[in-house]
């Protein structure tokens, strides 16, 4: 592989769209693809196996050919409400998965760029920040604020868009409060029960890089259920 | 679901080339059996033998490094390797799972 194709992917990595590489194992030649554009006369014959590989998002060696496809999915959406202490650690145990993070507060002083460096903060109340934001069932909201003002919209929206994952920081009794609330709005039990509140898994820890371990797991737990 | 971790290996692998290093990429091709990493799975060798990233679970770790500083010395671009279920006399290289596992190296220049 040349330099510069090592740098191409790089970056196509970083731009968060789908594509593959794909490798002749017999003489080293590799090219990169993306779904829908055509590729090199040498691979072109094996174009519809790539898309193949691509519809069951694996990688691996087309068979009985010497071609290997590596493929690069679009990372899970998740969106943070609430740019809080456990949100920054959430931040850091996020950086080695293959989640794409957003967060909402309207808070500014919450949602500074220093608390947050390279991170896209939304600096406005969720109903609005959430038309910045596309999202569908494979995203995942984790609400932390605890604040309904700020919370529930972003939790009706997460209900509403179907999000595969939705937790919600709170003690068992501000959980059951919130449950009550999105009863009133009008949520029926399913979609109130689909929110995992207390959010995170039972690791006992208190500290906030503690109860951010727990949410991660979860979401990581779940992300595999999907 | 699958990609669900990212490594940054190629980003390092950039940093490395940038740094004027010698670097070989494997790249777990095809697994049998009970293996450790998934297929994708991927690691960097320069030439004095420092790694970064995994094809197995420290497995065959030393025997890809032989094999990357062997491609360097020899100049050659690419080169695909197998390991099998291991054995008392070839531990070292062996994959104590009972799996099997392909490897794909390739120089970046």
């Amino acid at each position: 592989m040349k330099h510069s194709q090592l740098k191409e992917i790089i970056k196509k990595k970083a731009s968060k769209i789908e594509f593959a590489i794909v490798t002749n194992l017999e003489n080293g030649l590799s090219e990169i693809y993306e779904p829908g554009k055509s590729l090199s006369k040498e691979f072109e014959i094996h174009k519809e196996q790539i898309d193949n590989f691509f519809k069951l998002k694996k990688n691996g060696v087309i068979e009985n050919t010497e071609i290997f496809i590596e493929t690069y999915i679009r990372p899970i959406k998740v969106i943070i409400v609430g740019a809080v202490h456990i949100a920054q650690y959430l931040v850091d145990f996020a950086k080695s998965l293959n989640f794409e993070i957003s967060i909402i507060d309207p808070r500014g002083y919450f949602a500074s760029e220093q608390r947050f460096p390279d991170m896209k903060i939304i600096n406005k109340w969720p109903d609005e920040a959430f038309k910045e934001i596309e999202t569908n069932e494979n995203s995942a909201l984790i609400a932390l604020t605890h604040d309904p003002k700020i919370d529930d919209p972003a939790l009706q929206h997460a209900i509403n868009k179907k999000f595969y994952y939705i937790g919600a920081l709170g003690s068992k009794k501000t959980h059951e409060n919130r449950c009550q609330r999105l009863k009133e709005a009008g949520f029926n039990s399913d979609q109130i029960n689909s929110i995992h509140g207390p959010i995170g898994i039972k690791l006992g820890g208190r500290s906030a890089p503690e109860i951010a371990l727990s949410i991660i797991a979860q979401l990581v737990s779940e992300t595999y259920k999907k | 679901m699958k990609n669900s971790f990212d490594e940054k290996i190629l980003e390092e692998a950039n940093d490395w080339l940038n740094a004027n290093q010698k670097v070989v990429l494997a790249t777990v091709i095809q697994t049998w059996g009970s293996s450790p990493r998934q297929v994708g799975s991927r690691m960097i060798v320069n030439e004095t033998g420092d790694f970064s990233g995994s094809v197995s679970g420290g497995c065959v770790e030393s025997a890809v490094v032989r094999e990357c500083i062997g491609l360097i010395k020899d100049n050659k671009p690419c080169k695909k390797i197998e390991f099998k279920v291991s054995n008392e006399s070839a531990w070292e290289v062996g994959l104590a799972c009972g799996g099997e596992i392909a490897v794909y190296l390739e120089q970046i220049n």
